[in-house]
């Protein structure tokens, strides 16, 4: 017998009992939440499309038990409306056109603010281009990506 | 139908004793589950239950004499951003810095990457050239072993029945580096890789390669040959082709022999002449 867990999830407390021990958060998000712009690419951590933030932390969910981050708070692209510092990092992408298919930018766009918040928008653009290494994008080529975190390091607050 | 059960006891007495209940292979200890949770989802494990160390009191970091502790269960991300890591153990920065992304960092802990024994760790050879131990927690009382003898092959350690890691000490800060060769830089397996750490205490040099098959494995004789200090180029030379030609190497799905014996040498050198240990002197 497992107890219930919760969590916050973009503000939002979640219910989620009689959840299996083995969801995964990545599909909690998506299929008993209804959250569907966290994206599922490769579900081995290869690719960062599943990225979100737990407790401000970016986390892979496709590689996370929800059960073993139950009492977390949550924050997923979904928020980028009510959040402004993901609304910012969004605004970045677009500016930058740093996106083609849209399929990686989510988690991209996760990945950078959760860097922002560990590091602050003083740390050098190498080391936030370092910490964006785990996100995979096959469209764009990487330049238009590397504009936007300049922009979103840059840009008003 | 959940695949597995998850048990998250409170209590490291509660982990020891869920553990020995549950009877060896049926159980899978669970620490940031970045690599146990593949293993389940490609079918190479099938564990009826997973063992949570969350809730035990393991994420600590504690500094004695300027030589760490390192609680298992502390997310690779923090020990990576403590400012006094880069500073006494430049080396176990760099392999700790290689695991995966950010992302994965922030869930992945030195216990699980020990516990999962993987060949291709990028903790465990760094671990060898700096002499830590682990620190186990089971029902016949708490434990030290040196991580040479803990990790045998992959999945396989010196975990007892009941068995947790409860900690890592490495003895003294150590000038070190660890350099690799992977295809992506990022979440990625190393093919090579190579840990080097200067002793100050016994004035002596540690070499450990990993990245391959069966499990990263130090080089004795290699470290020697490179004397008391900073070794002059001949000596350098001579040790890198020494680790080429001696080191146990197999070639597998990443990367052939030669293309490893090459890179050992290379990254040795590499590695060797980026540790500052004062003046060069000649081997020994």
């Amino acid at each position: 017998m497992s107890e219930p867990a919760g969590l916050r999830v973009n503000g939002r407390s979640a219910e989620l009992e009689g959840m299996p021990d083995d969801e995964r958060l990545l599909d909690t998000l998506r299929w008993r939440l209804g959250l569907k712009g966290t994206k599922e690419g490769c579900r081995t951590g290869d690719c960062g499309a599943c990225t979100v933030l737990v407790n401000g932390a970016s986390t892979l969910s496709c590689l996370t038990l929800t059960r073993e981050v139950e009492g977390a708070d949550v924050t997923t692209i979904d928020d980028v409306s009510t959040d402004p510092e993901l609304a910012r990092v969004r605004d970045s992408f677009a500016t930058a056109g740093a996106l083609q298919c849209g399929y990686c930018t989510p988690g991209f766009v996760l990945a950078l603010a959760g860097l922002l918040k560990e590091r602050g928008r003083a740390a050098p653009v190498e080391e936030l281009l370092d910490g964006l290494q785990g996100n995979l994008c096959r469209c764009t080529g990487y330049a238009a990506i590397a504009r936007a975190v300049a922009l979103a390091r840059e840009g008003p607050p | 139908m959940s695949r597995f059960e998850l048990l998250t006891p409170r209590s490291v007495d509660d982990a020891i004793a869920a553990l020995r209940a549950a009877h060896g292979t049926d159980v899978a200890v669970l620490a940031g589950g970045t690599d146990l949770l593949l293993d389940i989802d490609d079918g190479r494990a099938a564990p009826s239950r997973l063992l949570s160390l969350r809730r035990l009191p393991w994420r600590t970091l504690d500094w004695v004499d300027g030589a760490p502790t390192v609680g298992s269960t502390l997310p690779l991300r923090s020990l990576e951003d403590d400012p006094e890591l880069p500073r006494r153990l430049p080396g176990l920065w760099q392999a700790v810095h290689a695991v995966g992304s950010v992302a994965l960092r922030h869930r992945a802990t030195l216990g699980g990457n020990l516990g999962r024994a993987a060949p291709a760790s990028d903790l465990v050879p760094m671990l060898l050239a700096l002499d830590a131990t682990v620190d186990l927690v089971g029902p016949d009382g708490d434990r030290r072993v040196a991580v040479d003898e803990f990790v045998r092959a992959s999945r396989r350690t010196g975990l007892g029945p009941g068995e947790l890691i409860r900690s890592v000490r490495i003895p003294e800060a150590r000038p070190s580096a660890y350099l690799w060769q992977r295809v992506r830089p990022a979440n990625d397996i190393s093919q090579i890789a190579v840990a080097v750490a200067f002793s100050p205490s016994r004035r002596g040099w540690s070499v450990a390669v990993g990245g391959m098959p069966p499990r990263p494995v130090l080089l004795r004789d290699v470290a020697d040959g490179l004397g008391a200090g900073r070794p002059d180029d001949g000596a350098l030379r001579a040790a890198s082709e020494r680790a080429s030609r001696e080191v146990e190497i197999a070639a597998d799905q990443r990367a052939s022999e030669e293309y490893r014996r090459r890179l050992v040498g290379t990254l040795l050198g590499r590695a060797v002449r980026s540790v500052a240990v004062g003046p060069e002197v000649a081997a020994a």
